[in-house]
């Protein structure tokens, strides 16, 4: 059983509360950093840490810290992206409902870090229950004087907003939250400059996601060397996994990073195996942005290793035969699901919520929906196939945010590895809308390696 | 600083774009642009038409970038190369970028009155295919009257933000912006509001496409029948200089637009007094023709003389070679 860091407390009742959280040793990490440590310690610790940013890039999150610009007289801002909408991911409304403290008391310590005066949380707006909570939770804290003017007499001041968004998936890149921050329409920003250099309002600014920041406080507390204990190589620590799809346990679970996902899938302890006895197919690793695999390609790497939880070995064969470790939305499909209509219904997804700003993301995400569409009603061709690898190639890359690359993943992937299922919605197009494809073939073993040809003389 | 585009260096100053530096070298290595607008703070970076290849960095760092790069949203480098029609990877992206800046637009340029005149048409015609592989229906919009000289016809807008930035920046107070999110994000004034301003016109001009039209000259006449004339009035607006291009039918001025430079950019902004009210040749103090390029359909007809001309060249051999064949050709 792995140590739990963030979701140590979570079943005492009344975590929620200020005086509980505080009980089981809540707030200790702003009094240690506040008290005892400058910022630039304090900085130092995250990045002896190698804590990884926990919304999907996995960027360090100490050397994100370390680059933010610290010019004289001008403010500097950190934010934290609450803007959770990846399909098939919900670790960090857990986080906020749940225990909101962890949140506040890593927002403080990190804000520290930063010399930031005034912190943001952005929230995304269909989320309204945790804002609240998050606003009764920094009452509280304000109250018991964490939060304020000369916080534990310390001298340091740090006021926190919640601020709800529109709901947008876009606003959830960070450039694009900025924009949204400052009250405007929620397009992304044309990088460089980075936020680092000049974000929120042009001042300096940092965003990172809920769990980053909430992890600060078990690196703070307990020291940044013995956090990067945990975890397995560059993937250090523990994460935050919400599992979903057909398992017999969906929830959010904590693991260490390094985890068999054998083991993940399939223990008690965690999802329980899949749900009804039946088979898997096929795995979405981090969140449906990321490439989809096969059940036998998720299992075991090409090489024939066994896969870990941990950003290396989910990515181990790049886009060609691995995956993405993301945000850690786990969503895992049994027999019965059909890919070419899943795979439409991320394409729908990004369709939706591309900001139309250019071109490429526009424009393709839509072509891309109504030729899934076509497909998955039984009105597509063999041509098809090839049609969405080159829209999707066309698209990834080219765009001004991450947002085209996260549409094209998706489909490219499951056309790689599902290729006769989507050739088989077009030959038996009649059945296709009556019955799925099946197993088929994706959970195999996998042909053994072949030996790498001797170089000869 | 200098920065080498596709083999050919160039001396620029600090903080010039990869896309100004090509622009002052000039000719093919210029990279085509249908948002960025010279004029307009903060325009460009999204209809990626514009992309190219960094293969060097800088002098300092020199890394080739990871990806295609917005050649007028990118800083160039002192000792940076950049490759744009010398890369094939380049060509293809450009093209993949073309189809889809047509896949909402309607093919029907024959009947658009921008024809002849509008950037995404050259542009499909250099640098896209010959056919769509779009199978599906287009969104098609209701034309919208902005105000009474303005026409918004969405259908053939490809959201290149430039009228959002012009209304920001040259007209003193925005009533016009963006409404809705990806492909069927609009246009919009707020509320249906009527565009009312001094320089409120300018939007038909930056316009890269037929969606936002002078309803003055709209279907009046297509724009290669017209004879482009440069002239200029005392306008009495602070802001305005007066400086703009007649579009002569016969002896009628059908529509004064601001003059344009060979990226379609107009040179300085004009005012709606002088583009709507004043179409009397008498308003005008004319300075002669309008040069346009060669290759551009509006060149095509015009300042011909009364006689064809002469088919063979003034060369004997010629001239003799030429009355062998006509005699055998008439003898048969």
């Amino acid at each position: 059983m792995g140590r739990k860091l963030l979701l140590e407390h979570i079943n005492v009742p009344g975590i929620n509360t200020f005086e509980v959280y505080r009980q089981k040793g809540g707030y200790a990490s702003v009094e240690k950093a506040l008290k005892k440590m400058t910022p630039d310690e304090v900085v130092e610790e995250v990045k002896k840490s190698g804590l990884r940013g926990r919304g999907g890039a996995g960027f360090p999150t100490g050397m994100k810290w370390s680059f933010l610009a610290k010019p004289e007289g001008v403010a500097r801002y950190l934010v934290c992206n609450g803007d959770e909408s990846e399909p098939g991911t919900f670790k960090d409304r857990f986080l906020m409902t749940y225990i909101p403290h962890l949140l506040i008391e890593g927002m403080i310590t990190s804000s520290y870090a930063l010399g930031a005066n005034t912190s943001y949380i952005y929230v995304r707006g269909e989320m309204m229950p945790q804002i609240r909570i998050l606003e009764k939770a920094i009452a509280e804290a304000k109250a018991n004087g964490f939060l304020g003017k000369n916080i534990l007499g310390t001298g340091y001041d740090l006021e926190l907003y919640v601020q709800p968004g529109g709901g947008a998936y876009i606003c959830g890149e960070e450039t694009a939250l900025l924009e949204s921050l400052e009250g405007k329409r929620g397009n992304p920003r044309i990088k460089p400059p980075f936020p680092a250099i000049a974000g929120l309002y042009g001042c300096p600014t940092v965003v990172n996601n809920v769990e980053s920041i909430a992890a600060v406080v078990p690196i703070i507390n307990d020291g940044g060397e013995e956090y990067a204990k945990l975890g397995i190589g560059r993937s250090t620590g523990t994460k935050l996994i919400s599992a979903g799809g057909n398992l017999v346990k969906p929830g959010v679970y904590e693991i260490d990073l390094g985890l068999p996902v054998e083991e993940f899938l399939y223990s008690d302890e965690y999802c329980g195996g899949i749900a009804n006895g039946k088979r898997l197919k096929a795995v979405v690793a981090g969140g449906s942005s990321v490439p989809i695999l096969p059940a036998n390609l998720f299992l075991k790497t090409i090489n024939g290793e066994g896969r870990l939880m941990s950003y290396e070995s989910l990515s181990d064969g790049g886009f060609v035969s691995g995956s993405m470790m993301g945000s850690g939305g786990f969503i895992a499909f049994d027999e019965d699901q059909c890919i070419v209509r899943n795979t439409w219904n991320f394409a729908r997804f990004y369709h939706h919520e591309s900001c139309g700003q250019c071109s490429p993301c526009r424009e393709g995400t839509g072509w891309m929906e109504k030729v899934l569409h076509r497909l998955e009603n039984g009105h597509g061709s063999m041509s098809d196939m090839d049609l969405l690898v080159d829209v999707a190639k066309k698209i990834e890359g080219n765009t001004i945010c991450p947002l085209g690359d996260a549409a094209a993943w998706p489909v490219a992937s499951a056309i790689r590895h599902f290729r006769d299922e989507f050739e088989w919605h077009v030959t038996h197009a009649s059945e296709a809308v009556t019955r799925n494809y099946g197993l088929a073939h994706y959970a195999d073993p996998l042909p053994k390696p072949e030996p790498k040809p001797e170089a000869t003389a | 600083m200098k920065v080498t585009i596709d083999g050919i260096s160039v001396e620029v100053p600090d903080g010039t774009s990869i896309l100004n530096a090509a622009r002052v070298i000039g000719g093919d290595v210029v990279p085509p642009a249908m948002c960025y607008y010279s004029k307009l703070a903060g325009s460009g970076g999204k209809c990626r038409t514009c992309l190219v290849k960094v293969s060097k960095g800088s002098e300092k760092d020199p890394r080739p970038m990871p990806k295609l790069v917005a050649s007028c949203r990118t800083t160039a480098m002192d000792g940076m190369e950049v490759q744009n029609m010398t890369s094939p990877e380049v060509i293809e992206a450009r093209k993949g970028v073309v189809e889809m800046l047509l896949i909402n637009h309607p093919l029907d340029c024959p009947v658009c009155d921008q024809a002849g005149e509008c950037d995404l048409q050259n542009l499909g015609f250099e640098h896209g295919a010959a056919k769509t592989r779009y199978e599906f229906d287009r969104r098609t919009f209701n034309r919208i009257d902005i105000g009474d000289k303005i026409q918004l016809h969405m259908t053939r807008c490809i959201l290149c933000y430039r009228c959002v930035f012009t209304a920001d920046q040259i007209t003193d107070h925005r009533i016009h912006g963006i409404l809705n999110r990806g492909d069927h994000s609009e246009i919009s004034t707020y509320i249906q509001a009527a565009v009312d301003n001094d320089f409120s016109g300018n939007v038909i001009d930056v316009c890269p496409v037929g969606a936002l039209t002078d309803k003055t000259f709209r279907f009046k006449n297509r724009v290669w029948f017209t004879k482009p004339v440069e002239a200029h009035r005392d306008c009495d607006h602070e802001k305005c200089k007066g400086e703009v291009t007649l579009w002569y039918k016969g002896d009628d001025v059908l529509r004064v637009t601001a003059r344009k430079d060979q990226y379609g950019e107009v040179e300085d902004f004009i005012c709606n007094t002088c583009r709507f009210d004043k179409k009397k040749t008498a308003d005008w103090v004319i300075e002669g023709p309008r040069k346009v390029s060669n290759h551009s359909v509006i060149s095509s007809n015009h300042y011909d003389t009364m006689k064809p001309l002469p088919v063979v060249k003034a060369n004997p051999v010629l001239q003799e070679a030429n009355k062998e064949q006509f005699e055998r050709e008439t003898r048969l």
